[in-house]
């Protein structure tokens, strides 16, 4: 459903991203990794067509996102890094707004519940706690019963309950045929959600693989740590710093 | 259709709890319509009174705070928090969420019209010398280049902050220094040369031409200042115009 190779997304002289290639059937959820600035959000914003970007394909369902933009996102969802509303809009309006821009929409009510926003409808946005502004984030992401979502650090924000919670609700939309892309801090998040894992490093592929794979291929016992060797934010490197510091 | 009825809902909605649109652009020139009915000369023996030629001034009011103030710093605002990227990855164009915009801030500049026009003609039983068609004509003629105007500033200014001095400085020189609060005529004539500068002032003329029913011929140049204004602002925001 997704296919794209050798994408590039540039600002000015430096290169975000570096011919990065993946691909994505039904059902399987994709980790983009890397550190801060390694370039996630940038081949996110470069596969969706938001950002301009060269590359030798990019196909959302076989179609461009760029060309054919009213049919692609009819069955994308997707949840930025940072997500704003207008002042005084109330997460009832937001719901609303965002339903009427699709042609078919999941239950609402049934949505809010289990977002833990049941009775917060008349709140206005902007003034819900950090934590439920990121679930109306991925609420909305999902409230056209998409085939395809980004989401971009989906559980920053949320206590553990309500991270299980979400998990629970995607994995089961996996299992329904949902395909994901996601971007992560959380190690533990990507070993339950992911499939396979792509890690950035300045905006090169460093690794693609399983979970599995990354472990062998690094010789370390745990994903985390395989992970910290890939994207090279070696733990040395921290202590030199905060021992430079203090 | 559906969607763009939705979002002109709710963006209506986020205007009406705004507030600052009412005050500015609606009890402002309500209240001013009402002093100057009291103040201003009705006398119309030589030609249209100084309370007749007002109306010209007092009705811009509501296009410049909606056109030149609230249209643009919410483009500004749109973009800068992103919430034009988010309806960039929707199958709705982000051009909805402004046509949206756009079209409740028309509504309230129309609003606004309505009362002072209410205002002039019920307590103070306005007159006009000209022809309506003729003043309603030129009073689109003038929302138009404000509202590109606005859209030019809402483009290419590059954050939340210039926006906000750019929109404030154009909505306040044009609401002292053409004539849509203090009147033209009682202005000396080196600041008149400067006023001329103004695109309103050029529209408050083009205003009261229509209200004496002078031949609107004699404001051609008027109109071409208007219509350059337009074109200038539209072609301009064309080009620079960013979503991001």
């Amino acid at each position: 459903m997704l296919q794209v190779r050798n994408l590039s997304v540039s600002y000015g002289a430096k290169k975000a991203v570096d011919r990065l290639s993946l691909r994505l059937k039904p059902g399987e959820a994709l980790g983009l990794l890397g550190a801060n600035g390694a370039g996630k959000s940038s081949a996110i914003t470069g596969m969706l067509g938001v950002q301009h970007s060269q590359y030798d394909e990019l196909t959302v369902f076989g179609k461009s996102p760029i060309h054919h933009r009213r049919n692609v996102f009819e069955a994308v969802g997707v949840q930025f890094q940072e997500t704003n509303f207008p002042d005084r809009l109330t997460v009832q309006e937001a719901c609303r707004q965002w339903a009427a821009l699709y042609r078919e929409t999941a239950d609402l009510e049934e949505l809010l519940h289990s977002f833990g926003l049941a009775g917060r409808e008349r709140q206005v946005v902007n003034s819900l706690s950090g934590g439920e502004r990121q679930r109306l984030a991925v609420l909305l992401a999902l409230i056209h019963k998409p085939k395809l979502v980004f989401l971009d650090e989906l559980t920053t924000g949320l206590d553990t309950k309500a991270r299980k919670a979400l998990w629970n609700r995607l994995l089961l939309m996996k299992a329904n045929g949902l395909g994901m892309v996601l971007t992560s801090h959380y190690m533990d998040e990507v070993e339950i959600l992911c499939d396979r894992v792509v890690i950035l490093r300045q905006g090169r592929t460093v690794f693609q693989g399983t979970v599995t794979d990354a472990m062998r291929r690094s010789g370390k016992t745990s994903f985390e740590d395989a992970y910290l060797k890939f994207s090279g934010e070696k733990e040395e490197d921290w202590n030199a710093i905060i021992n430079h510091s203090s | 259709m559906r969607s763009l009825i939705t979002l002109v809902n709710i963006e209506g909605r986020l205007l009406w709890k705004g507030m600052d649109l009412f005050i500015f652009g609606f009890c402002f020139p309500v209240l001013l319509a009402a002093l100057f009915g009291y103040l201003l000369s009705h006398d119309a023996s030589g030609g249209p009174s100084d309370f007749q030629l007002s109306f010209a001034a007092v009705t811009t009011i509501g296009i410049l705070a909606t056109g030149v103030m609230g249209f643009p710093l919410t483009i500004a605002d749109y973009r800068h928090r992103r919430i034009l990227q988010r309806f960039q990855v929707t199958p709705v164009p982000p051009a909805y969420l402004l046509a949206a915009q756009g079209l409740i801030q028309l509504a309230a500049a129309v609003l606004s019209f309505t009362a002072v026009a209410a205002v002039y003609h019920v307590w103070f039983d306005f007159r006009l010398d000209g022809s309506w068609t003729l003043f309603l004509l030129a009073y689109a003629f003038v929302t138009l280049a404000m509202y590109s105007l606005g859209m030019l500033i809402g483009s290419l200014a590059p954050n939340q902050k210039a926006a906000n001095l750019w929109s404030s400085l154009a909505y306040f020189a044009m609401l002292l220094f053409s004539g849509a609060t203090i009147p033209y005529n009682i202005m000396p004539e080196t600041l008149q040369r400067l006023m001329n500068v103004l695109p309103l002032s050029h529209g408050i003329h083009l205003l009261r031409h229509a209200i004496a029913g002078d031949p609107m011929i004699d404001a051609a140049v008027h109109a071409a200042v208007l219509i350059g204004c337009f074109a200038l602002g539209t072609a301009a925001t064309a080009k620079y115009f960013r979503w991001r």
